[in-house]
This record gives C-alpha cells, sequence and structure tokens, in this order.
C-alpha cells in the first residue's frame, strides 16, 4: 500500500507503506505522528525527515558520524525505556540540521538526536558529554583533520 | 505531587540554589525546560529551511 502527499516543498510524493516511520512522541515542538526519510540526492549528506501529516513539515538531518566520528549518543534508563532501545547502536542515528546561508555556519544538533529502528523513530535526549544543542556542522570534521 | 505517580521533593536548600528530586515513571521523560526549549528552537528553525537552502554536500569520506 502506497501513501500519497502533497508537500509543499516537493510536490506530490508517493511514500511505500514500508518508508512509514511511527514517531509515537512526535518531534520535540513540532509534534507529528508519521514521517519518512527523503533522499532527494544520493549524494548528497542531507535527508528531508519528511512529515506525513503535515506537508509543509519537513526537516534536514544528516548521519552525524561522519563529521563528527567521536559522537556518542547515551541514554538514561528513562529514556531507553521510553523508546524501547537500550543500545543506541541498535538504531539509525540522524541529527538535526539548522540551514544557513553559508555552509560554515550550518549546525546540527547532537543533544536531541532522532533514532530509527524498526519503523518507529524518536527524538531523544542524549546524555553523552559534548554533545552540544547546536554546533557548527563542519567544527568535527575540520578537527579530525588536525589528528 | 503530579498526577498520581510524579513525586517532587526539596532535596537539598543551600544558600541561593535548591535541589529538587524528581520521582517519576520511567516512560515519563524528565527533562530541563530550558534544554527542551532548546531543542524546540533548533526544530522550529531546522523546519524553516526549503531546499534551495541545502548546498550540494556529499558526506565526508570515512576515516
Amino acid at each position: 500500500m502506497e501513501l500519497t502527499l502533497q508537500s509543499t516543498r516537493f510536490g506530490a510524493l508517493t511514500i511505500a507503506a514500508e518508508s512509514v516511520i511511527e514517531f509515537p512522541d512526535g518531534l520535540i515542538g513540532l509534534g507529528g505522528s508519521r514521517y519518512t526519510l527523503l533522499t532527494r540526492d544520493e549524494d548528497s549528506a542531507f535527508v528531508w525527515l519528511h512529515s506525513l501529516d503535515d506537508p509543509e513539515l519537513a526537516l534536514p538531518v544528516t548521519q552525524p558520524w561522519p563529521f563528527f566520528p567521536d559522537y556518542e549518543v547515551r541514554l538514561s534508563d528513562g529514556e531507553s525505556e521510553r523508546v524501547g532501545i537500550t543500545d543506541p547502536a541498535m538504531a539509525d542515528v540522524w541529527v538535526t540540521v539548522r540551514a544557513a546561508p553559508a555552509i560554515e555556519d550550518f549546525t546540527v544538533n547532537l543533544r536531541a538526536p532522532i533514532l530509527i529502528s524498526e519503523g518507529r523513530g524518536y527524538q531523544v535526549i542524549n546524555e553523552a558529554d559534548d554533545a552540544p544543542v547546536r554546533v557548527e556542522l563542519l567544527s568535527g570534521a575540520a578537527a579530525g583533520e588536525d589528528h | 505531587m503530579i498526577g498520581s505517580d510524579v513525586v517532587i521533593q526539596v532535596v537539598e536548600i543551600s544558600g541561593n540554589s535548591v535541589r529538587l528530586g524528581i520521582d517519576a515513571p520511567r516512560e515519563i521523560g524528565v527533562y530541563r525546560e530550558e534544554l527542551w526549549e532548546a531543542v524546540k528552537r533548533e526544530n522550529a528553525e531546522a523546519a524553516s529551511a526549503g531546499p534551495a537552502d541545502l548546498p550540494k554536500l556529499p558526506l565526508p569520506p570515512k576515516r
């Protein structure tokens, strides 16, 4: 079964049922209970997490590790219980991207990553040290080059 | 007490700081409000982007 959506950003979209991700608690402050990951360009670091309930709601996300090789996700016991994921390595991890006019000023949120596993997604609070809410996307990669 | 199963207690008062203990069922997330608000703001700002705001940026190669 497929689902169709008239996205304000991308026009008519057809989403396969297996690509639907349930977010029981929505995204923090944004709500929404069903999303999908839209890849518009295979070569791009950015993917869109697009709401299937609100055609206007979508946010760019990226994978943290290519940019922050030392990134860690640690969940409190309560958070593990809420999301049903004890080991973050079992999930796909994405971080939200805040765009800016210049790529150097793009930031990501390492404190509240999005964990997706078996068709379910949760935005969690990461207890790891050194996980800012806002950090330049390219700062981690640049730091890594010095090693 | 909040609802039937969330208990908030003052653990310690020293000078002008107060430590609170929050006892809640595990499935209820307990978060600092300023962190929650900061995440809300980042989400909202992320969601304000359009396709034209994203330059073509390949993933950095694995090291």
